[in-house]
């Protein structure tokens, strides 16, 4: 037989199997799409700031009120990369307010600006603008430097390049004779500027400096620090100094996802039972039939318990996450976690026809809520539309990732109301989950 | 209360899976201490007949009685406990020894911790597999997983052995020894429910024998009575089977 025309026949064969495979076909065309269309809109809601940049929120207060105050807040609404919270349409926020949402962890940067922004403003001097933060949050602050100081150049006319820059100097240590003639010196370029650029044209202002910006990042980069702000920074004590954002994030999101990917093999243990007849076999004893669904949710949530705890343990020892810190906190948060993931698996293995049928379902649905939950990407940082919000927040992935996020970055206790909260709505989950795995279970195994 | 005769009693049992019926009509009667021979070609529901008795399939349509009281096995334990089914299929957990499926099974059983021990070791006697007890199942030849099948299904002596073609891909010897295991279980009280579509089998072996097509119980006796059922005085099981059920294939309905 010829070689070809065998290969040819054992290909189409293969071809119609997998044609025949339904959760196969799943799995290979489908999840890529899903993937790609739910990652690539979370990156677009992400990503949707000037040149590409995270769009990065930014709390502020005025409690000037004059017209500059106001006049610069107007303008960082404007600046593409940064929201500015609260909206233009929404009731004005406090120091207070704010100083409070940055301690709980709500907000990572507060813009305060302060009375008397208005008359130093139009005297050259500095502004009193405090900027309350956390200090882990190093994109952010960057990004906020550079939008403040956008912001201030264009409230100010322009103006306000000089005394910024003169500013500057001074705090890196120019002298007072030294800034005053840099500062005549770039005022006469910038009337030479006006003269060409059509003068004061707000228009014209508003579009070239953004663009200007954009080409020449890097110079902007430099210039992130310009604009002179008393820095107040908010973190946790206890959290390690070397610990990132990012990091914190990475390595809490995949430690949740890998075990429901781990949870997901056990519990279909289930239908490998049914497959081989010893289901059959057990059902038959005079074994109490829910107790063969209970022991493979205890046995899971053993394996998950392990699974979970040798991920942070690794994670310690890797990266010094701190996740020891709080071990009450972690036994509850890793209890609630494992508890939600085995129902999970559990629900999708009674309601699956066949394992591979389980597999595929739970590949797809695990994936996909790791995006949206916020184990590759930070979604919590993200500006969504209120849909968006709603989708991220119907995920098992988010509430878990809030909790261990709690934990990790804001090092918040136990009792903490969002860390409550989190762990609340995964035990809904267990509930209504367990619930519904019984009854498919007595429907599809018992046959009652 | 006086024991009855008959251990269970079948009345006009009715399953299907969903619009196909397997089982239409079946009636019949195990006498205690007796081998019951359920003879039937492929597809005709010997394996639903006895899933239905054992309470795996618990929406059947019709009656059971065992030992004279209604047998209700799929919501009452201690009713299970007086059932052993051995599948058709092997029923084992491939990655644990011969020893520890033995063990398992004994405590899904409810037989006692104390007894557990004995009742392994007397399971692995009867599979013939004393020497092998370590070994993964995995490893056992196809007559060993048999033998290995059946000695799981009697670990708590119950008194209704249901067999469901325990003989299948066993070579003679393994079925001489299994046969001598069957009967050594019914001199020590145990009754039996036999499947298989082999006839000197099943002639071989039981006391009684039930024919079953599409479905339908047709026939019930010794050779000897279903010969004369079949209108063939004297003829042997074989001839009297297919003179009931007909020459063509028939699990192709
Ligand atoms: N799970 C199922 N779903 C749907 N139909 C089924 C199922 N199991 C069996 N059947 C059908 O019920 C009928 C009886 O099957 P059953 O397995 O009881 O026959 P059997 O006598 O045991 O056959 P064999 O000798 O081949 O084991 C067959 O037509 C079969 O196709
Ligand atoms: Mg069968």
């Amino acid at each position: 037989m010829n070689t070809w025309s065998t290969a040819l026949i054992i290909a189409r064969k293969d071809l119609s199997l997998y044609r025949r495979d339904r959760t196969g076909l799943l799995l290979g065309l489908l999840l890529p799409v899903v993937l790609v269309a739910v990652f690539g809109s979370v990156m677009k809601f992400a990503f949707g700031g000037e040149g590409g940049m995270p769009r990065v929120t930014l709390w502020v207060a005025d409690e000037d009120g004059s017209p500059e105050s106001q006049k610069f807040v107007g303008a960082l609404r404007n600046v593409s990369m940064i929201s500015v919270r609260p909206r233009a349409n929404q009731d004005p926020a406090t120091a207070a307010a704010l100083r409070g949402k940055v301690n709980d962890g709500e907000a990572h940067h507060a813009l305060l600006v302060g009375e008397g922004f208005g008359e130093a403003l139009s005297e050259a001097k500095e502004p009193p603008l405090v900027l309350v933060r956390d200090p882990g949050r190093l994109m952010e602050d960057r990004l906020i430097g550079i939008a403040m100081m956008q912001a201030m150049m264009s409230a100010g006319d322009g103006r306000s390049m000089s005394w910024m820059m003169g500013s500057m100097m001074r705090r890196n240590g120019m002298s007072e004779q030294g800034v005053k003639r840099l500062q005549a010196s770039m005022e006469a370029v910038q009337s030479v500027i006006g003269m060409f650029a059509g003068g004061s044209d707000p228009e014209l202002r508003s579009e070239t400096a953004p663009a200007a910006s954009a080409d020449n990042f890097d110079m902007t980069a430099m210039f992130e620090g310009m604009v002179p702000v008393t820095k107040e920074d908010v973190a946790p004590p206890d959290r390690p100094k070397n610990l990132g954002f990012q990091l914190a994030q990475s390595v809490s999101g995949m430690c949740v996802m890998m075990l429901m990917f781990g949870l997901m093999a056990c519990s279909s243990m289930l239908l490998v039972e049914r497959d081989q007849g010893t289901l059959r076999r057990l059902l038959v004893s005079c074994a109490p039939r829910h107790a063969l669904l209970l022991g493979k949710f205890l046995f899971c949530f053993v394996v998950g318990f392990l699974q979970l705890i040798v991920l942070f343990a690794f994670g310690e020892l890797v990266f010094s996450i701190g996740a020891f810190r709080d071990p009450l906190t972690l036994l509850a948060l890793a209890t609630t976690w494992v508890a939600a993931a085995t129902s999970f698996g559990i629900l999708i293995s009674v309601w699956a026809k066949s394992t591979k049928q389980a597999e595929g379902l739970a590949t797809l649905l695990i994936l996909v809520m790791a995006a949206l939950g916020g184990c590759w990407f930070p979604v919590q940082m993200v500006e969504l539309p209120w849909y968006g919000e709603v989708i991220t927040r119907s995920t098992l992935t988010f509430w878990a990732m809030e909790g261990f996020q709690g934990m990790f970055w804001h090092q918040k206790p136990l009792t903490d109301p969002v860390m409550l909260r989190a762990m609340a709505v995964q035990w809904g989950f267990v509930v209504i989950a367990s619930f519904a795995a019984v009854r498919l279970w007595r429907r599809r195994f018992l046959g009652t | 209360m006086t024991e009855s005769a008959d251990l269970l009693v079948v009345e006009e049992l009715r399953y299907a899976y969903g619009d196909r019926v397997a089982v239409k009509s079946a009636s019949l009667t195990c006498r205690r201490g007796e081998i019951l021979g359920l003879l039937g070609p492929n597809g005709a529901g010997k394996t639903t007949l006895l899933s239905c008795i054992a309470g795996l399939l618990p929406s059947f349509g019709g009656k059971l009685t065992f030992d004279g009281q209604p047998f209700w096995p799929a919501d009452d334990a201690p009713s299970r406990s007086r059932l052993g089914l051995v599948p058709q299929e092997l029923a084992l957990y491939g990655d644990m020894t011969g020893a520890e499926n033995l063990q398992f099974f004994a405590r899904m059983q409810g037989v006692e911790s104390a007894q557990v021990a004995g009742a392994v070791q007397r399971g692995l006697e009867l599979a013939g597999l004393v020497d092998r007890a370590s070994d993964r199942v995995s490893a056992y030849s196809g007559g060993m997983k048999r033998r290995l099948n059946l000695a799981v299904g009697d670990l708590h002596s119950p008194e209704l052995l249901l067999l469901d073609e325990p003989t299948t891909g066993v070579d003679p010897q393994s079925r001489n020894h299994l046969f001598e295991c069957l009967h050594a279980l019914r001199d020590r009280g145990r009754t039996i429910i036999y499947t298989s579509h082999y006839m000197e089998e099943v002639q071989r072996l039981c006391d009684r024998i039930v024919v079953v097509n599409e479905g339908v119980v047709i026939g019930i006796g010794t050779t000897a009575e279903l010969a004369e059922q079949a209108g063939k005085p004297g003829a042997n099981l074989e001839e009297a089977f297919l003179a009931m059920t007909g020459r063509s294939l028939r699990d192709e309905a």
